[in-house]
């Protein structure tokens, strides 16, 4: 019982973490970096 | 129900991963820390969700993926040599059946260390790793906690998710990895933009503490009264007030003594009588067979080779009470006792090469996150102070877990390998920050060969200001 209620309440949290995480572009492109010399292009590439 | 509540969970985070793969990332550290596959008796044991989380991760990086530049560090190196030595040693394997029993989840741990810097490239992404990480070793926690407030505690008898007393469910693994998140949580109370530092996250953040507190009491694990005793050090390392906080520590640990089980109480008493515990003894007996056993195989005698020893000593045992107590010595024979260290692990599966660079990559850490800590402090910088307070935190769950380790045989365990991980990637990160144009090993070489000519790039606070190491 104990076991359960402990699995649903952290999946939730994980799920709700996982869906605003998915929504966030800056999961992707830190504001930090682009805005400190990125610019030359190099560092973020789309393919290897 | 249990086995289709985790596999619907799995498929929702495999779809989430369809617009931002890094989800994928989580999930695989998810699967690999509470190992759902273990957790339920039908339909999830056979479905193979390590292999598909790690597939996922990896395909997912490699075709999906923003990616930056990767940046092989020295410390990766480390984990590289550590595979391949591994793999080495393995092939004059002492045991060699068993050794592949522990190459096939070494392996793993090391390739997806080794990976995850590539892959946390962002703030945010620092903070959904640790967030995942915290969470799922907080699923485990949570539960062991409120066992121990009900009385299920109790040595080797904490029922946990999964009862094979093995990986992170070993109680003092479990014990030490409680501790050590306790620095991150903190972290979180600060610095999450995921769940925002509000009163309920606090809360939550404050009651997970607590839990990760009561583990190493419902475990009764001796390891994790040492691995407090550290984390209280620690503590003392960040207080203004050392003396209001240690005599507050004193009191409250004299108030929380009478609450304590006896069974605890008796066995944490058996650290000041470590002679007439067959646990220590043959602790300190199995740690003189493998500096024995390193000077014939000097170069490891494969995984499982503690399997190889056998000894007999004489231990005391005390019968009576107060004055009328008698000592007898007893011979105990014991045969294939565990190295109960990770340092004689090393040594006696890797040999020399291998406790080296594991060593090696252990103080590396240990170092850059010091030096990164002391750059943030020195620079100020309100933008970059999760970093320098997220290295903090990395350095003490270290901290915590080498001094665990020290006494247990836990020196490849996943979870540890994921905090190397993010530390390598946060010192990347440091890297980046300033001076991308000296991120990658290549361009710091083409960088060495135009020594002497004007830096051309790097612009913003890193041209400003020097360099975070």
């Amino acid at each position: 019982m104990i076991d359960m209620a402990v699995i649903v309440a952290i999946h939730g949290l994980l799920l709700i973490a996982g869906y605003r995480l998915m929504l966030r572009d800056d999961l992707d492109e830190d504001p930090l970096l682009e805005g400190d010399g990125d610019g030359d292009g190099a560092a973020d590439e789309r393919t290897l | 129900m249990t086995d289709l509540f985790l596999l619907g969970f799995f498929a929702v985070f495999l779809l989430l991963g369809l617009k931002r793969p890094f989800l994928w990332i989580c999930l695989y550290l998810y699967v690999d820390i509470l190992a759902p596959q273990k957790m339920g008796y039908g339909p999830i044991t056979s479905v193979p969700v390590s292999l598909i989380a790690f597939a996922a991760a990896f395909g997912g990086w490699l075709m999906m993926d923003k990616k930056t530049r990767p940046t092989f560090t020295f410390r990766q190196g480390l984990m590289l040599f550590l595979l391949v030595w591994a793999w080495f040693t393995m092939q004059g394997a002492q045991f060699p059946v068993e050794a592949v029993g522990k190459w096939d989840w070494v392996w793993k741990t090391l390739v997806f260390a080794i990976f995850l810097p590539f892959t946390v490239t962002t703030k945010l992404r620092f903070e959904a790793a640790a967030l995942v990480m915290v969470l799922t070793a907080g699923a485990i926690i949570i539960s062991g906690g409120i066992k121990t407030v009900f009385g299920g505690g109790g040595y080797g008898t904490l029922s946990l998710f999964v009862n094979d007393n093995s990986g992170i469910y070993e109680s003092s693994t479990i014990s030490t990895v409680a501790i050590a998140i306790i620095p991150l949580l903190y972290w979180f109370t600060r610095y999450d933009t995921v769940f925002k530092p509000s009163l309920p996250v606090k809360l939550f953040a404050a009651g997970l503490a607590g839990a990760c507190l009561l583990i190493p009491i419902g475990t009764e694990a001796r390891t994790g009264l040492v691995c407090i005793a550290m984390l209280g050090l620690l503590v003392l390392r960040e207080s203004r007030h050392k003396l209001l906080l240690m005599v507050g520590g004193v009191l409250l640990c004299i108030a929380a003594f009478p609450f304590l089980p006896q069974s605890y109480a008796d066995r944490m008493a058996t650290m000041l009588t470590a002679e007439e515990d067959e646990s220590a003894s043959t602790r300190v007996a199995v740690w003189k067979w493998t500096i024995d056993y390193a000077k014939e195989r000097p170069l490891g005698g494969g995984f499982e080779a503690y399997r190889a020893n056998s000894f007999t000593y004489r231990m005391p045992q005390t019968t009576g009470e107060g004055n009328m107590t008698t000592t007898r010595y007893d011979e105990v024979v014991d045969e294939g006792r565990a190295y109960h260290s990770a340092i004689f692990e090393m040594l006696g599966e890797q040999g020399w090469p291998g406790l080296g660079a594991w060593l090696l990559l252990q103080a590396l850490g240990l170092i850059q996150m010091e030096r990164l800590r002391r750059r943030m402090r020195r620079r100020g910088d309100p933008n970059l102070a999760w970093l320098g307070h997220l290295a903090i935190a990395l350095q003490y769950a270290q901290v915590i877990y080498l001094v665990g380790a020290t006494f247990q045989g836990i020196a490849w365990q996943p979870f540890i390998m994921m905090l190397a991980g993010l530390q390598i990637a946060l010192v990347i990160y440091a890297k980046r920050h300033d001076s991308p144009a000296e991120a990658t090993i290549g361009a710091r070489l083409a960088a060495g060969r135009q020594a002497g000519q004007p830096h051309a790039v790097a612009t913003g606070a890193g041209a400003a200001s020097p360099p975070l190491r």
